[in-house]
């Protein structure tokens, strides 16, 4: 063995199956696998299975693209309705000749008539009031294990979340806890501001496919932003004025969809 | 947003393969990019994404699958397995018919996690950065998941088909 084979690692490994070595990576990993047969060997079956799962589904991307998924079309579709009232209503008016098997106009039709469950800011403000407070337990799960948070209150809520990342608008993960609420198990990540100011959001299963828009309370000093999209109703609290709540809530919207 | 709208195009044919690699089904998989591109021009509208499009578009379209998912688990319906293509191609040395079948039963008995991100480097050929960040998990937990994932496939195409080792 010579001493560059004691630094190859599983990594280096894969990386060569997967072709992404440069060429001095490459014939260092080379020179090791000369002498290593049952690790060549893996190496290789490895290889032939990116051939085998290319082989497999490589073929889709060289069929005809299916019109519904025309990209501009599905684009100009959402955007007619949306621009002027009297498109809306006849979208309704078809919607109901159809029996709800409305498609796209009906989701922007349903966007305005569902509004988020205010109720959900009420029990938001009140696990905010209890939590931003506290100074040695403020969440369950800490930030530096941001995966496992997310995962953890992934599989508790039924839901796919992603532990929105918020340092864009000068915010730090402090972590993230679970929580009882009215529609099951919520989710609480908290964070926090360079001079220690927190804000929480707040997150519980919504069984619905509906999107809401923002709807903005004020409960004393702190106010919620609330919405529902993707399965989930999100409620971002904070004792902040409401330009910078917003600004928050549509980066943290984006990230969770 | 007309250019958004180009790129966003030009994405569609690997987000299609993805779909259909992950789900085995043509259908359910148009209806998953379907579902992905909608949302995407939603947020579109509203947010520039930063980063790569072609990387948030494969999340987004991650999120609706895995959403779906959750549904079908609360409501199960079965999933038709597609047949295999009758002429793969795309791959200058093919491995056996019997091989690929092999291989195909084996990715739909991955655990999810695993075949997402096998998918993403095998088959999408992203860079191991841009797959983490698509699944959004450090980059060393998706190498030890890629590692599992193609341990298990090795294992299951060599338990159930011997066949596999003598196609070179």
């Amino acid at each position: 063995m010579s001493r560059d084979d004691a630094t190859i690692t599983k990594d280096d490994l894969q990386a060569f199956a997967d072709g992404v070595l440069d060429a001095r990576r490459r014939a260092e990993v080379e020179r090791y696998l000369a002498d290593q047969p049952a690790a060549a060997r893996e190496v290789a079956d490895w290889q032939q299975q990116n051939q085998a799962l290319r082989a497999l589904y490589g073929h889709v991307t060289g069929e005809a693209v299916p019109a519904r998924l025309a990209v501009h079309r599905i684009a100009s579709e959402r955007r007619r309705p949306a621009r002027n009232w009297s498109g809306m209503a006849a979208a309704a008016v078809l919607i109901l000749a159809i029996g709800g098997a409305g498609g796209w106009y009906g989701r922007d039709v349903l966007t305005v008539a569902a509004p988020a469950p205010l109720s959900l800011a009420g029990e938001a403000e009140q696990a905010h009031a209890l939590y931003a407070t506290e100074v040695l337990h403020p969440v369950e799960v800490r930030a530096d294990e941001k995966t496992h948070l997310g995962a953890w209150l992934s599989k508790r809520l039924d839901r796919a979340l992603t532990v929105p990342d918020l340092r864009a608008t000068g915010l730090d993960l402090v972590g993230g806890r679970l929580l009882p609420s009215q529609e099951g198990p919520a989710a609480q990540f908290m964070y926090e501001d360079a001079a220690g100011g927190r804000v929480t959001l707040y997150i519980v299963p919504a069984d619905t496919a509906r999107e809401t828009s923002f709807r903005y309370s004020a409960a004393g000093r702190l106010k919620s932003l609330v919405w529902t999209a993707e399965g989930i109703s999100c409620a971002l609290v904070g004792d902040l004025p409401q330009d910078r709540l917003q600004d928050i809530a549509k980066i943290a919207y984006r990230q969770l969809g | 947003m007309s250019r958004f709208l180009d790129e966003m195009e030009t994405c569609v044919p690997a987000l299609r393969r993805y779909a259909r690699a992950l789900t085995h089904n043509p259908d359910l998989a148009d209806d998953l990019v379907q579902d992905c591109l909608e949302r995407a021009i939603r947020k579109g509208h509203l947010w520039k994404p930063s980063g790569p499009l072609r990387a948030w578009l494969f999340r987004v379209l991650l999120n609706v699958y895995r959403n779906d998912l959750r549904r079908r688990r609360r409501a199960p319906d079965p999933i038709p397995f597609e047949n295999l293509p009758s002429e793969p191609r795309a791959a200058n040395v093919q491995p056996g018919r019997l091989a690929l079948a092999e291989t195909a039963r084996a990715m739909q008995e991955l655990p999810s996690d695993q075949r997402e991100a096998l998918l993403l480097v095998a088959v999408e050929e992203l860079s191991y950065a841009d797959a983490a960040a698509v699944l959004a998990i450090p980059i060393g937990t998706l190498m030890s998941r890629l590692a599992r994932a193609r341990a298990t496939l090795r294992q299951m195409t060599q338990a159930d088909a011997p066949m596999l080792r003598t196609v070179k």
